[in-house]
Formats: C-alpha cells, structure tokens, sequence
C-alpha cells in the first residue's frame, strides 16, 4: 500500500469520527448528506469538513447576520396560526444546504419535464375534446367535481397550447432514496424568490462553506420567466408588453411578486391599473392607456373576473376572460389549470403521463386512495393511525392530519367528518421525508425533515432552475414543511458534475476569467509626485 | 481658485468613485465566482484576474482567487483596495477641509476609520468582502449625497464633480474591455448579469427593459445610455457641463472641446452602430480619449504637471 493512500485512509476514518461527534443521522430513515452508519455522503464530505471548522458559534454568528440582513432587506413572510392572527417575520433560511449530485438532478429534471407535459395535455384535453375521459381512465365527475374547473375556459386554447407556464411540483424522498411526487402545483406555485435570495444570502453569509463546489446557479430564472411569457404573448410586435399582477400588499406572497416584477424590469399592476376595452387588455399610464400583452398573475382563477367567476371579486378585472378568450392577452398560468392540481386528480398522473405521452412515469406518485369509493373507504378508515389525510380543497398544509402523529380522540374526529364528505378527502401512505442536517438555537445540528419543490418554466420548451426551494420542517420528527406553519428552507446545491466535490479537480474559475487587454495603469494623483515629475521633465539649467 | 486645491478635489472625486465601484466589482466576483457556470450561452469573461489585472499593476502578480478579493476590501497594503482608494480621498480632504462642508469631511473621515478598524479585525474572514463592500457603497453614496446637498456650486464643486465623473467613465469602460475581450465578439454573447451587478446597472437595465441581459446589449446600454447616470455618455456629457462651467473661457479651452468632441463622438456611433457591432474599438479609443481628456486638464488646470504612466 503506498503511503499516500494509507494516509488518505487515516484521515477518512478521522472524518467519520468528527463528523459522528457534530451530527447523528436517524434511523432509520434516509439523510441527505450522511450514510446510515454516520459517515458524510462523498458529495457532502468537503461541505461537513467546512462545517465542523465553522462550528456552533460560527453558524450561530451567521444565523444572527442573516436576521439581520433579512430583516433590513424586508425578505419575509406571514405565519399564521390555526386560526389566528398572521404576522411578519424574517424569513426563515437553514444555513446548512442540500446538496444534490448532478446525476441526481438529471433523473429529477427529466421526471419533472415528463409529468408537467402530461399535466398540460390533461388540461387542454378537458378543455376540448375529453379524450381521457371518453377512455375511461378519469372519472368525469372527478374533474367536474374539482373546485377549479373553470367551465368559463371551456374551448380556449392559449398561443402554443402551453397552460402551465410555471409549475412547481413538490417532491419527497422515501426512506430507500427513491424520488416521489406528493402533489403538483400548476396554478400560482410561490417560493421562487426565496430560492433566489436563499442562494444570495448564503454566498454572502457562509461563502467558506461554496469553496469545494462548484453549484449551478439559480439566478436565471426570472429571465427564463420572462423569455416564456415573451414567448406565449400575442404580440405583433417585437417587444411583448408584460406584467406581474398581484392581489396587493396584503397578500402573504407580496414580497414574491414585487421580486419578480423587479428581476424581470417589469410593471408589478394590481387591479385597479388594468382595463379591458373591446376586448383587449390595458393598463393605466400616465400617458394614457397602454397594451398588455402578457399576464403572470400571482391570484386564483376565482379572483381574477367577477364577470366570469366570483361576482363578488374586488380584485378581478371585469372582461379580462372575455380579452383572454379573444385571444389579445396571454395569461399565465392560464385559466383552468387548477383543475390538474386537484389533490383527487394527482392519482391518475402516471395514468396521463402513459396516456398522453406514452412514456412510463420517472417519477413515481406517493400511494394514494380515493375515498369517494365506499370499499376504499372503509379500508382507509379503518387504517386511519398509519395514514396521512388531506382535504382535497386546501393547499398550504393546512387541515392535513399525519395519522401516527395524531390521537385517538382526533382521529375519530377525522373519521367523522370524513364520513359526511369523503369526496372531499384523500388518503395517503406516510412517507418518512428524508432529514437534511439543520442548525437548531443553540448551534448544533440537528436532523429535520424536508422536501424539494423545484420550479419548471414552460414556454417554447421546459426550464427547470437546479435545486429548488428545500422546505424544512420547523421541529424534530414533524413532517410538515410548509412556511405557513413555520417550517423553515434551504439552499438547495445542485453539483455541476457527478458525486465528488470537484472544484478543485477541474481547476481554474467556473466563471470564465481572461486577463485583459493592456489597459493603461491606474493613476493616484499625488500633488507632491506631480510637483516632482514636473521637475524632472523641466530641462536642468546646467 | 488654487491648482493645488482643484487638484486635491479632483482627485478626491476619483478616488471616491474609485472605491464605489472597486466595491460594486468585488462583491459581484465573489458572489458570482461562489456558483458555477450557467446553463445558457457562455456570458461575459469576469472573474477575479481580470479585476484584479484592471485595479492594479502591482497586484497583477497576487495570484486570483477569493482571499485577494478579500484583500481587495481593506488590505491598506494594496494600492488598489477600497481602503486603500479611501485612504487616499481623506488624505486628499484633509487638506481641503476648508473648501469641503464639515458634514462632508466628517462623512469621509468616518468611513475611512471604520473600514480601517474593521480592515485590521481581518480582511481575510470569510463574509467580509459582502460586508465591507456593502458598507463602501452605502457610505460613498452617503458623501455624494452630502455633497450635492451642503457645498456651493462653484469651481470647487465642479472639480470634484469631474473628477468623480471621469474616474466613473475609466472604470465602466476597464470593466467593459475586460468583458468583452477584443476578437471574441460573438463568443460573449451570453448572459451579462455579472457584469452589470459588477457596474452597478442592474435594476436601470432591466427597467429599460429594451433586451435581454445578454453582453451586447448590456454592452451598449453602459456606453450610450445618457437615461443612465453612470454610463460613459451620461458623465462625458455631464464632464463637459462641468468643464464649462469652471472653466474661465470654454470656447478655446483644450479640456472643453475635447469632451465636446468625444460626447458627440458617442451620440454620433449610438446612432450610426447597428446592432450586434463590434464595441471593443470604441471603448478602447474612448479610454485613450478620456486619458487625453485627463492629461489637459491637468495642464491647463494643474498648472501644467505632467502626469505620470501616458506617454
């Protein structure tokens, strides 16, 4: 054995001694940055090694400069309570980071890819011709019976056919390393921003924990965002008129939608600057009224035409669905979409993705049951402490009730309400989300559970940004990673080659770095050397 | 007034400026040299060599990386620092303090004792080339704005106006000519985000909103856009307000008409350059225009010292 190797030897069982001492992977269960025996995952070993330098008071330093810097920057969001009142805080960002291999990221990607394709022909399919009904493979009622099908869409078809511009589709983990989709959003999926300003964040506060990596960057994406809508938006003009429409400053995401509009140098509108006239879209200027050509709107389909949908909207548009029909303005996500992210439609994805693209699904769904059919419900409820329930209408986590975790009084609470609406619950397996390592108030680390909502831009083709938005959950064993009940995010690293940490293999700077041409030197001005150089260059009188 | 004192401010300006966007390029290398490349068309070619090859013949033999970009923050050692740039500006105010308001002589004098407290707590620890840049930033936009609010527009104003608006036109197009390597035109057509966090024209560009930030476009936003202040036509056009102002007869004054004639000289190539044309030329012969400009001034404005480096 050459000394060189044995010495490498030595020190890799050093690390997996260290790195025991900082962090106890659980068991079982599967953890994205250490092996069950407690040793760093080779893509993750530079990044403990960098940790364990930092130490609990370096992270504890970092955690107070981020408060600080998000405070200041106003990157926050709204927590609310079961019922109670919300209020601002900053934003919650895990200095520790996922780290996901690039093979990794490739599987991922293209399963995303598949299933946002499958998901846009669902939609234009029950928009138009219903062929996955009239097979049989969705159930009508189903669809009719979703809260967001929207029969005022019925026959639209928007430019490129493309309904789901941007997708978000919430991923897990199970416990023997395989990916799951738990459910799909394709109506206004937030969180973008956070994975932006997450990655900003952390280069600025912990840039020694970047120096083995070389992670694919994020920031793109609001470029990307905009090339799409540029892309869908019934211009004839060269340049395409789009806008970011927001509900207005009290809507928990407002801090999203003015970053967007501001990455993308676009008008961030709120209603009452819109207008429709003889069916096209404009917005109020103060030289007059101005087309609009494209709309990324951050509100439901019920909000946004009281003439269309809820009568009762102040922040609708009245004739927007009339102008979108005639096909003068693009509407992104378009109308109708929450219709493919219904928690009852979920089940028949892989279905649609065999149907429609005649592929078999990368990604597989998490076991779910339907309990509109009375045998399937019988058999849930009887198994109601070892699954997790979900009412089909709500998003954000709220109302879902983890059955291990849950009481027996609660439980028969569940079963009762359940009963009276069955149609609107699903059931589904417990997934054991896979833990990532997170700082916890005194320093140390502490393994939590996440999930992965990485985010897709459908335009002329489909973008997905590397990693996404790594949602944590806020305490030990709780599996519930939504920001609204406190859960907390990280970064999430995407390598740009295979498993090992490679900065140092491919040499050089990921970013390309030529000397310049001859510039002149720079120059200081010193009165005195003026003085001096005058002197020389004045011929001696001698 | 005095040479000597139009001197000191004129060189106060550009040190100042200097040290604005000394900070603007190293927070952008850093963060941008953190991530890897994206997925898209190569972008701009701006990394820490190329910068540190623009700030300075001395540390053209400090090898690139991320401890120089550190270094680059508060090591009084190198010329080419940010603290070094505002060591230099209190220097310079010092012996103007009597032209300068106390407000502005203050604000100059705090930013340089806390970058050089904060320098000597290390320069090498890991978040400060984000912490330090960020304060040089805030602080000389602090003194600009102190400026513009407490002094008298006079001759002196003026001087330090246009020594600030040089020294902002030198670095766009050092920046600009490192981007945008000559021969490799159509190479660089890539994302361009760097360099303008590096510039500091971000949020401008992407409100103007006339392309994608790709380096062309960019490229040409930061020479011709006169709607953006620091862009290369916007201060020559303000150089040659401020020119004419101080100068006691403008209408055969060299520095004067020099500047008239490269401002013209821009608005004429914006118009007549089609897009996607090759830039490296004009900002190679601007730069050697704007250091013409420079040795005039002081000629005819210094009491005729030479400076050294042009010959």
């Amino acid at each position: 054995m050459p000394a060189g190797a044995r010495d490498n030897a030595a020190v890799g069982s050093d690390a997996i001694a260290l790195s025991t001492e900082i962090y106890r992977p659980p068991t079982p269960g599967f953890d994205e940055l250490f092996e069950h025996d407690g040793s760093p995952r080779p893509a993750a070993r530079a990044l403990i090694d960098e940790l364990r330098r930092l130490g609990p008071e370096g992270l504890l330093e970092a955690g107070r400069r981020r408060d600080a810097v998000f405070v200041q920057q106003g990157i926050t969001f709204e927590t609310s309570g079961e019922d109670g009142p919300s209020h601002e805080r900053p934003f919650l960002l895990d200095l520790i980071p996922r780290v996901l291999s690039g093979d990794e990221w490739r599987a991922i990607k293209r399963g995303l890819a598949q299933r946002i394709r499958a998901l846009n022909h669902f939609v234009d399919d029950v928009y138009h011709a219903r062929e996955i009904v009239r097979e049989g493979i969705v159930p009508w009622r189903l669809v009719a019976g979703c809260p967001h099908f929207a029969r005022a869409v019925h026959g639209i078809r928007p430019p490129g056919g493309v309904y789901c511009h941007v997708a978000g589709c919430d991923l897990v983990r199970h416990s023997d390393g395989t990916w799951k989709v738990i459910e799909d959003n394709v109506r206004v999926p937030s969180g973008i921003s956070y994975v932006l300003e997450n990655r900003a964040a952390m280069a600025r506060l912990v840039p020694e924990l970047f120096a083995s990596y070389r992670v694919r960057p994020v920031e793109h994406y609001p470029q990307l965002l905009l090339g799409a809508l540029r892309s869908v938006a019934p211009s004839a003009e060269s340049e395409a008129t789009v806008v970011v429409w927001t509900p207005g400053p009290a809507n928990s995401a407002y801090f999203e939608h003015a970053f967007l509009a501001r990455q993308m140098g676009v008008e961030l509108v709120e209603a009452s600057d819109l207008v429709v006239r003889d069916d096209v879209l404009y917005m109020r200027t103060t030289r007059g009224l101005e087309r609009v050509h494209a709309v990324y709107r951050r509100l439901d389909d019920d909000f946004v035409d009281p003439l269309e949908f809820r009568a009762d909207s102040m922040l609708g548009v009245p004739g927007l669905v009339r102008a979108y029909r005639a096909g003068s303005v693009a509407i992104a996500n378009a109308l109708g979409t929450g219709v493919a992210d219904d928690k009852a439609i979920y089940c028949f994805v892989p279905e649609m993705i065999r149907f429609y693209l005649g592929e078999e699904p990368i990604l597989e769904n998490v076991r779910t049951y339907l309990l509109s059919d009375p045998e399937v419900l019988e058999h849930v409820l009887a198994r109601t402490h070892e699954l997790v329930l979900k009412p089909t209408g709500e998003s954000g986590g709220r109302g879902v009730t983890i059955g291990p975790h849950a009481d027996e009084r609660e439980l028969t609470a569940l079963a009762r309400r359940v009963r009276s609406h069955p149609e609107r619950w699903i059931a589904q397996d417990v997934v054991r989300l896979s833990t990532v390592p997170t700082v916890t108030g005194d320093g140390s680390l502490q393994p939590r559970h996440v999930d992965l909502r990485p985010f897709a831009v459908f335009g002329e083709r489909i973008d997905i940004v590397p990693g996404g938005l790594t949602r944590v959950a806020p305490s030990e064993g709780s599996l519930i990673v939504n920001s609204s009940r406190g859960g907390a995010a990280k970064d999430t690293w995407v390598l740009e080659n295979g498993e090992e940490a490679d900065r140092a293999g491919v040499g050089g700077f990921p970013i390309s770095d030529t000397l310049p041409p001859a510039l002149p030197d720079l120059r200081y001005g010193r009165w005195s050397e003026q003085q001096q150089q005058q002197q020389q260059s004045t011929p001696s009188s001698h | 007034m005095l040479a000597r004192i139009a001197h000191e401010l004129y060189w106060l300006g550009r040190n100042l400026a200097r040290a604005e966007f000394t900070a603007r390029a190293v927070e952008a290398v850093f963060q941008a040299e953190l991530q890897g490349a994206a997925d898209a068309l190569p972008g701009v070619s701006f990394g820490s060599g190329g910068l540190l090859a623009m700030l300075d013949s001395v540390t053209k033999h400090v090898p690139a990386g991320a401890e120089t970009l550190g270094r680059l923050t508060a090591d009084a050692e190198l010329p080419g620092s940010m603290l070094a740039s505002v060591e230099r500006a209190r220097a310079g105010a010092r012996t103007v303090r009597d032209v300068i308001s106390a407000e502005m002589w203050e604000a100059i004098n705090t930013t340089t004792l806390t970058l050089r407290r904060d320098g000597a707590a290390g320069w090498g620890a890991h978040a400060q080339p984000y912490v330090i840049s960020q304060y040089v930033k805030q602080r000389t936009a602090l003194i600009w704005g102190v400026a513009d609010r407490s002094m008298l527009r006079d001759e002196a104003k003026c001087f330090l106006d246009a020594g600030g608006l040089i020294e902002v036109a030198d670095m766009v197009l050092r920046m600009l000519r490192i981007a945008l390597p000559s021969d490799e035109v159509e190479q660089a057509d890539g994302s361009a985000l760097i360099l303008l966090q590096a510039v500091g024209g971000f949020h401008a560009y992407l409100r103007a909103g006339t392309a994608p930030p790709n380096a062309h476009p960019v490229a040409r936003f930061l020479l011709f856009e006169r709607a953006y202040p620091d862009s290369v036509a916007a201060c020559v056009d303000s150089l040659h307000e401020v020119f004419s102002t101080a100068d006691a007869g403008p209408r055969n004054s060299k520095p004067v008409l020099r500047v008239s004639r490269l401002a013209a000289d821009l608005d004429f190539q914006r118009r007549a350059l089609p897009d996607g044309a090759e830039l490296t030329g004009i900002c190679t012969s601007t730069q050697h225009e704007l250091a013409r400009i420079d040795q005039d001034v002081s000629e005819r404005y210094f009491a005729g010292a030479v400076p050294a480096g042009w010959g």
